[in-house]
């Protein structure tokens, strides 16, 4: 006699599952994602993550803006750079700041010096200084200097500070790079074949190869950034922070607003897996009550049910979502709240109320109805725990589904306005060009967690529809 | 006389059949016309082939079909029209034994939730109680040791033993009638005697009133007092289990009894007198005594009139043209 084993427990039913390999991967994947989803959640709370995501107090401004991941050196087996910042807050190594008075005066001499290496293949993306200073009428004069490995110091521009937090965006700034391309021009006797960017200049193997932008080199060694400046007042004072931004950062890269990807990468998780279950379970619950509801009753209730059905059927179901998100900027809750109601009648009901139809003629129901069972018990107690075990797998199996509903509904820009999550990182990547202007990663990272979370339970349901199916041979 | 346990007038179960949607309704007549009367602690076998009506009317005593027309009057009481809540003492009262061992049971619950079902469902005792009743119980159909039997799942016990569970099931809220529909017909020919003597043994320990309903009326003697022949909807004969056997009076019973295979090899030539042809179509029986188109006495009157219960006397009595005094 075969055994029907749902009817073993918990236990069993798990050693069971692992039986299959497709059960313990599932089983290993869903574990990894519920560690993930719940270490997101304790370490990056909500609020925070959605301040995060909205770059509140500017936290971004010194990570590089659409920069991969940083595990890409290795597989593609070039140093790309990385963020260098340079900080004269920072007591290290490599920066010096001085501040001196001029005798007979209130004024102060200021000097500033940054030593970094740079070892990398490549060019920096952006440099850009950041000024903290402290000064009553007049602001403090700088002069901007730059020395290569091996080579001469040169000025770069002339700066008056313009608030007390100014920043100067070299890499923008026309009068450093007319001061940088005339060095370039000075030192090869050349004029450049293309438009050399600033950090070109200023990174560059000064030879031939620098006059063409793509066979330009970068000089690895020690460089020299120096201001020089004028303080007015006993207690001006001025610190600098100056960023070489990488083309690489972080485990997961940035986007193009210079957010870390790794905050939307995790949050990303528990919002698809509680999005997911939470639809899958509750529709198919839903399709489980009615479904037999209206197959055990049958008369009126059932051609309620059913019409109710038919109308629903013919309702498009994503066309209608869209509709709605498009008109309020749902939140997920409201997303998750919409996609229920709008699957309270689906065909699923009707395929439960087929196989209801055929138990409530067992015996053991007429039984049940001659020593007194009322109807909700005949219902709850003896025909859902039927069908519940053939209900499980596709149970499980539709929450990929739902993911990627969510996922293409934040695609499509109908998303959740305030929280990070997969669908939106590819929603940013796609109206930002990111396949075009070859940003790979902004697109596979979301795309990997998807597939990873649809294969999880995938595979899960398969596994467990392996144990459940010699179920539905007997019902 | 004592007052009987149950007394079923004029009985008639109908199904509704539509042809199509505007033509006029007709009706299966299944249980057509029956009234009897059940004594308490008695047990009667109700005989007839299948599409007799036989199970329909055990349905309908216990009220798992609506009557369509007549009385069922139970310990005093008229049942025929209650609705489901005030039915709940009667449903303590009357109790069904399954002819599939196999489908009566829910295939998720083990046997202490199956027995103790019925308990909470009519809030018998606390825990304690309900555990030594189940236990209880499942010794009195012989389930031992009980502890083992208890906490298995149907599928792990044979027909006979599915079936003692049933058995159990329907002996535990101590009710005054049960119905047993074919209780062995799907078991073992092994263990059909087994569940008939316990059935018999309990029946008579508690007193309790038993209708047997069976096609076969060589398991009859085992069990009943009586015996009711049914036919077409129809009750045809009613005897004393010894004297319809031995006396057969209407030809269909004859008929009936002529059919029981002989197990004497030498009787094996012998010629079987069956009346030819098959139960008539329930929804246009046909006038008369319903069985007359396979009768071989058939007279003119039974062509046109329905023939009324005659009193034989003891106790037998049988509806049939034959024994009319005119």
């Amino acid at each position: 006699m075969s055994t029907p084993r749902y009817e073993m427990g918990l236990k069993a039913a798990l050693r069971e599952l692992l039986s299959y390999k497709s059960g313990v991967m599932g089983l290993g994947l869903l574990l990894l994602l519920v560690a993930i989803s719940i270490y997101t959640v304790i370490a990056i709370p909500y609020d925070r993550a959605i301040s995060l995501w909205r770059g509140e107090g500017g936290i971004w401004l010194d990570k590089p803006r659409n920069a991969a991941p940083i595990w890409i050196k290795y597989l593609i087996g070039k140093n790309l750079p990385e963020n260098i910042v340079l900080d004269t807050r920072v007591r290290r190594v490599g920066v010096v700041k001085a501040v001196t008075p001029i005798p007979g005066t209130n004024f102060k001499k200021l000097y500033i010096e940054f030593t970094f290496n740079y070892p990398y293949d490549g060019f920096p993306s952006e440099i850009n200084l950041f000024f903290y200073a402290k000064y009553n009428a007049t602001a403090p004069l700088l002069r901007i200097y730059w020395v290569k490995p091996g080579g001469e110091e040169f000025k770069l521009m002339d700066y008056m500070l313009r608030a007390p937090d100014d920043i100067l965006y070299l890499s923008i700034n026309p009068e450093a790079y007319r001061s940088a391309l005339r060095h370039v021009v000075e030192a090869l006797g050349k004029e450049p074949a293309t438009e050399l960017p600033i950090e070109v200049c200023l990174f560059g193997v000064e030879d031939e190869s620098m006059l063409d932008v793509s066979t330009a080199r970068s000089l690895k060694g020690t460089y020299k950034l120096i201001i020089r400046g004028t303080l007015f007042g006993e207690d001006a004072d001025v610190d600098v922070k100056a960023v070489i931004y990488g083309r690489v950062w972080g485990l997961a890269g940035t986007d193009h607003l210079r957010r870390d990807l790794t905050i939307a990468l995790l949050w990303g998780t528990p919002v698809a897996m509680a999005f997911g279950l939470t639809a899958s379970v509750a529709v198919s619950i839903i399709h489980l009550i009615i479904g037999t509801i209206s197959g055990y009753y049958g008369g009126k209730v059932d051609l309620i049910i059913q019409r109710l059905t038919e109308i629903y059927m013919v309702i498009p179901f994503l066309p209608f979502l869209i509709l709605l998100a498009t008109f309020y900027k749902l939140t997920i809750w409201l997303i998750l709240a919409v996609v229920i109601i709008l699957s309270i009648f689906s065909p699923g009901i009707k395929s439960t109320r087929a196989l209801v139809m055929q138990i409530r003629e067992y015996p053991y129901i007429e039984a049940a109805k001659a020593y007194g069972a009322s109807d909700l018990r005949i219902v709850f107690l003896y025909i859902i725990p039927k069908i519940l075990p053939p209900i499980v797998p596709g149970m499980i199996g539709a929450i990929p589904g739902y993911v990627f509903l969510e996922a293409g509904l934040s695609i499509l820009g109908l998303g959740d306005p305030y929280l990070p999550t997969w669908g939106k990182v590819i929603n940013d990547a796609y109206t930002n060009g990111a396949l075009y202007k070859g940003y790979y990663y902004w697109v596979l990272e979301p795309s990997f967690m998807l597939i990873l979370t649809a294969l999880a339970f995938a595979m899960l349901g398969f596994a467990l529809d392996k144990i459940v199916n010699p179920r539905l041979r007997e019902l | 006389m004592a007052e009987p346990l149950l007394r079923v007038e004029n009985l008639c179960k109908w199904f509704e059949v539509r042809r199509g949607l505007f033509s006029k309704p007709l009706y299966l007549k299944a249980v057509d016309n029956v009234s009897f009367e059940l004594m308490r602690g008695e047990a009667v076998s109700l005989v007839g082939e299948s599409g007799s009506g036989k199970t329909t009317l055990g349905r309908t005593i216990l009220r798992l079909l609506e009557p369509t027309k007549g009385r069922i009057i139970f310990d005093g009481k008229d049942i025929t029209h209650l609705r489901p809540k005030e039915l709940m003492w009667y449903r303590r009262e009357a109790s069904l034994v399954q002819q599939d061992p196999y489908g009566a049971l829910p295939s998720f619950m083990n046997i202490y939730r199956i027995l103790e079902e019925p308990l909470l469902i009519h809030k018998v005792g606390d825990r304690e109680e309900r555990r030594e009743r189940i236990f209880k119980a499942l010794e009195e159909v012989r389930l031992t040791p009980v502890e083992d039997f208890a906490f298995k799942y149907p599928h792990m016990l044979s027909g006979g033993q599915l079936q003692r569970v049933a058995i159990a099931r329907a002996l535990i809220l101590r009710p005054k009638l049960v119905i047993a529909d074919e209780p062995v017909s799907m078991l073992d020919a092994s263990v059909r005697i087994e569940i008939l003597t316990l059935m018999r043994e309990l029946q008579e320990k508690r007193r309790i009133s038993f209708i047997y309903i069976t096609h076969d009326l060589s398991t009859t003697r085992y069990f009943s007092e009586w015996i009711y022949i049914m036919y077409a909807g129809h009750l045809m004969e009613i005897a004393p289990t010894k004297e319809l056997i031995s006396n057969p009076q209407h030809p269909y019973t004859q008929a009936l009894l002529a059919a029981i295979p002989d197990p004497d090899p030498e009787n094996r030539k012998r010629f079987r007198k069956v009346p030819p042809g098959e139960p008539p179509s329930l929804i246009n029986p046909p006038p008369g005594c319903r069985f007359h188109p396979r009768c071989p006495y058939a007279m003119d009157i039974c062509r046109r009139e329905e023939p009324p219960m005659i009193d034989l006397g003891g106790g037998h009595r049988v509806k049939c043209w034959l024994y009319a005094k005119r």
